[in-house]
C-alpha cells in the first residue's frame, strides 16, 4: 500500500501548495493500492497515516532560501533536523523524528517540496511560481496512478 | 529596579495566545493574557441549520474535538427535548475518555515533563532520570508515550470513523452501534494502555492506586522504589524538588460540570453524572451545585463591541470590534461565574467529585503547579475505570438501540445547552433556535476559563493570577515561566519574547 500525505494550510498563502496539489490528484482514479489524504496542519494525529503502508510521499511546502517554485525532494533527515513552518502546529519534522524514535520498522518517505514565495496568515491564494509548481508536480506523479507503478 | 517586559507567545494548535509579563527585580509584577486571534465560530453558526452545528463545531480545536461535538448534540437535544438512548451516551463517553486520555498523557510527558531536562537544572540529583525518562525522542517515557497515544485515539475512529473532527453524535444517540468487532477491539487498546499505566506511570495496579485516599500515605508512596521509579512518581520528584508544589495557586474557586453522562439516568432535562460536578468556593471551601445561569462573560477589556457588566451566553455576542490604544487587549472575553474567576480542569474535576487522594493534597498544601499536572495523570485511573464501564455495559447490551429516530415536526424553536468536562476543563455550547435556524450561538471553552483577561472589575484571570509573583532566576532561560504555563495545559507553542532586547526563548511542545 502507498500513501499520499498532502501537508499545509490553505488559508496560508503558499503553505496551501500540499492541499492545490490533493485537489487535482483527487480528480484521478486511484489505483487500489494507493490512497491519497488532505492532511492539513494536524500535529500528532498524522503518525496514524503512516501505518498500513509501504511506502509514503509527502507533498508539502518549505523555506530553504532558493527559488520560489522551485520543486526539490529533500531527505527525510534533513526535514527532521528543520523548524517547523507557522501554522503547521507540531510539523513534518517533529512527525518524522518521532515515527524514527517508535519500535515498528517506518515505511520509506519521499518527500516533494516546493519553495514558497509568500506565507502570510490568512492570505489564502498561491503566488504565480507555486501555482506552476502545483501543475509540475501533477505531472510528476502521473505514474502513481498507473495501476502497475511499483 | 530592573523592569523588563517579557511577552510569551502562545502560538499553535488552535488560536494565538500571547502572555504579557512585567517582571520587576525577576518577580513577575504583572500579567496579561492576550488573544491574538478573532476566531468567530459563534458567528459563522448564526443563520445556519442547527445541525450544522455538529460538523462545524468539532473543527473548534484539533485536541477535543470529540467535547465540542458532545457539548453541542447535547445542547440539540435540549432544544427539541429529544430522549438519548444509553448505548448512545455509552458510546459517547467512551470516546470522550478516549480523547481525554491522549491529551492526559501528551501533555504530561511529551509536554510539561520534558522542561525537567533543561540544562539549568543539571546539577540536580534526578537529572540523569529525567534525561533517561522524559527527553525528547530519547527518554523512555517520551517514546513510549508518542506509541500510546497514538493508538488510544483509534477507539474514537472506531465510532466516528476519523480522529480529530468528527461528526458521529446526532440527536438522539450515535451513528453507529456497538457491535462485538468494535467491543474487543476497544477493550485491546484500553488494555494496553491500562498495563502500560500500571507498570511504567503509576508503578501499581489500578485498585492499589485508586484506594490510596491520603496526602500522607502518597508522599510514603514517593518514598518507595515502585511508585518513586515511576514516570509519575519522577514527575513528582523533580517537580516538588523546585517548589512547584509552592506555586502558581491562581484563583482558589473551582467549575466542574461533572463527568460523563450517566448512560441510565441521564436526559435533556436530568444533569445526571458519574462525576458529580459542582462549584468549589474557594471561600468557604464548600461544594455548592452548578447553576449555568451564573456563567457569564464580560468583554470590558476585549475587542469586542462593549456592553456592561458580564452577560449569560444567552444574552451575549461575539461582535468584533478591534478598538488599539485603548485598555482592551484581547480576543478573548471574560468568562465568570456569578463575580467569581474560576479554573477549571482535571484538579477541578477531581476535587469536585470527591476523589480522595486530590482532596487530601489540596488541604494540605492548597493549589499549586504540580497539583494541577498531578490531578491530570491521576484523572487517567478513572478515564481508564469508566471506559471500561462503558464497553462492558455495551457488550451486556448489544441488543439496544444506539440510536432513536425523531421526526422532524420535533425540530421546533427553542434553546439548549450542553455542558461537558473536556481534557482542560468545562465546556459549554448555548444555541437559541428561531425560524428553524440558529438565532445565536455561544462557545464558552476551557481556556476562556483560564486565559481570561480582566473583567469589569478590573479582576484578573486565572492564568494572570497564577503568573504574578513568580521569581524568574534568568529572563533569557525562564524555564519557571514554561512550567507554570504548561501546568495550565494550554497545548501551545509558547514564545517568551524579551521586549527589551528583541530576544525569543520557545517552549514548543
Amino acid at each position: 500500500m502507498r500513501h499520499i500525505l498532502c501537508f499545509g494550510n490553505p488559508l496560508h498563502g503558499d503553505d496551501g501548495f500540499g492541499y492545490a496539489v490533493y485537489q487535482r490528484l483527487a480528480g484521478l482514479a486511484l489505483p487500489d493500492d494507493l490512497r491519497l489524504f488532505d492532511v492539513g496542519t494536524p500535529g500528532l494525529a498524522a503518525l496514524t497515516l503512516f501505518q498500513g503502508c509501504d511506502d509514503v510521499l509527502i507533498i508539502d511546502a518549505c523555506r530553504s532560501g532558493g527559488e520560489a517554485g522551485r520543486l526539490s525532494r529533500p531527505l527525510p533527515e534533513t526535514v527532521m533536523a528543520e523548524a517547523s513552518l507557522a501554522g503547521h502546529g507540531v510539523g513534518v519534522g517533529y512527525i518524522l523524528q518521532a515515527l524514527a524514535a517508535l519500535p515498528e520498522t517506518m515505511p520509506r518517505i519521499h518527500i516533494i517540496a516546493v519553495e514558497t514565495a509568500t506565507v502570510t496568515a490568512f492570505r489564502p491564494g498561491l503566488s504565480a511560481a507555486v501555482l506552476k509548481a502545483v501543475d509540475e508536480v501533477v505531472v510528476l506523479l502521473r505514474p502513481y496512478f498507473l495501476d502497475d507503478a511499483a | 529596579m530592573a523592569r523588563i517586559d517579557v511577552n510569551i507567545n502562545l502560538n499553535r494548535v488552535e488560536g494565538d495566545l500571547e502572555i504579557g509579563l512585567t517582571l520587576e527585580d525577576g518577580v513577575v509584577t504583572e500579567a496579561r493574557t492576550i488573544g491574538t486571534l478573532y476566531r468567530g465560530f459563534e458567528q459563522i453558526m448564526v443563520g445556519r441549520t442547527p445541525r450544522d452545528a455538529l460538523v462545524i463545531t468539532p473543527r473548534v480545536c484539533g485536541i477535543c474535538g470529540t467535547a465540542h461535538l458532545y457539548s453541542a448534540v447535547l445542547a440539540l437535544e435540549q432544544a427539541w427535548q429529544v430522549p438519548v438512548p444509553a448505548n448512545a451516551t455509552r458510546i459517547r463517553n467512551l470516546c470522550l475518555i478516549a480523547e481525554g486520555l491522549q491529551n492526559d498523557f501528551r501533555q504530561t510527558f511529551l509536554f510539561f515533563a520534558p522542561d525537567f531536562c533543561n540544562p539549568r537544572y543539571n546539577r540536580q540529583p534526578w537529572f540523569t532520570e529525567a534525561l533517561a525518562a522524559f527527553e525528547p525522542f530519547r527518554g523512555a517515557i517520551y517514546l513510549e508515550t508518542l506509541a500510546t497515544t497514538r493508538r488510544v485515539v483509534e477507539i474514537v475512529a472506531h465510532f466516528g470513523g476519523q480522529w480529530p473532527h468528527s461528526s458521529y453524535m446526532l440527536p438522539g444517540g450515535v451513528t453507529l452501534s456497538a457491535d462485538m468487532r468494535r467491543i474487543l477491539a476497544c477493550r485491546a487498546v484500553l488494555d494496553e494502555v491500562q498495563r502500560w499505566y500500571e507498570q511504567r506511570i503509576v508503578g501499581a495496579s489500578l485498585d492499589d492506586w485508586l484506594a490510596l485516599d491520603s496526602a500522607d500515605a502518597y508522599f510514603g508512596w514517593l518514598e518507595a522504589s515502585a511508585h518513586a521509579d515511576s514516570g509519575l512518581g519522577l514527575l513528582s520528584r523533580c517537580a516538588r524538588s523546585l517548589g512547584l508544589h509552592r506555586l502558581a495557586a491562581g484563583t482558589p474557586h473551582m467549575l466542574s460540570s461533572g463527568s460523563w453522562c450517566d448512560p441510565e439516568h441521564w436526559a435533556f432535562n436530568a444533569e445526571v453524572r458519574l462525576l458529580p460536578g459542582g462549584f468549589y468556593n474557594g471561600d468557604t471551601g464548600q461544594i455548592e451545585a452548578v447553576d449555568q445561569q451564573l456563567i457569564n462573560e464580560h468583554v470590558r477589556h476585549s475587542w469586542f463591541r462593549p456592553y456592561q457588566g458580564g452577560r449569560h451566553p444567552w444574552q451575549g455576542e461575539t461582535v468584533p470590534d478591534f478598538q488599539p490604544n485603548s485598555d482592551r487587549y484581547t480576543w478573548a472575553k471574560a468568562p465568570r461565574y456569578g463575580d467569581k474567576v474560576v479554573q477549571t480542569g482535571p484538579l477541578a474535576e477531581l476535587l469536585i467529585a470527591g476523589d480522595a487522594l486530590i482532596t487530601s493534597l489540596h488541604a494540605a498544601e492548597g493549589g499549586n503547579a504540580w497539583l494541577r499536572q498531578f490531578a491530570r495523570v491521576r484523572r487517567v485511573a478513572l478515564e481508564l475505570l469508566h471506559a471500561r464501564r462503558m464497553l462492558d455495559e455495551l457488550a451486556l447490551n448489544m441488543h439496544e438501540p444506539h440510536f432513536l429516530d425523531m421526526p422532524k415536526s420535533r425540530e421546533l424553536d427553542g434553546e439548549g445547552y450542553g455542558l461537558v468536562m473536556a481534557a482542560r476543563g468545562i465546556l459549554g455550547h448555548w444555541l437559541r433556535i428561531k425560524n428553524g435556524q440558529v438565532d445565536k450561538y455561544q462557545i464558552v471553552t476551557p481556556t476562556a476559563w483560564s486565559a481570561s483577561p480582566r473583567d469589569s472589575a478590573g479582576i484578573p484571570g486565572h492564568w494572570e493570577q497564577s503568573l504574578v509573583g513568580l521569581s524568574v532566576q534568568d529572563p533569557d532561560n525562564p524555564v519557571e515561566i514554561g512550567h507554570i504555563i504548561r501546568s495550565h495545559d494550554p497545548c501551545l507553542v509558547c514564545t517568551v519574547h524579551m521586549l527589551d532586547t528583541g530576544k525569543r526563548v520557545r517552549f514548543a511542545p
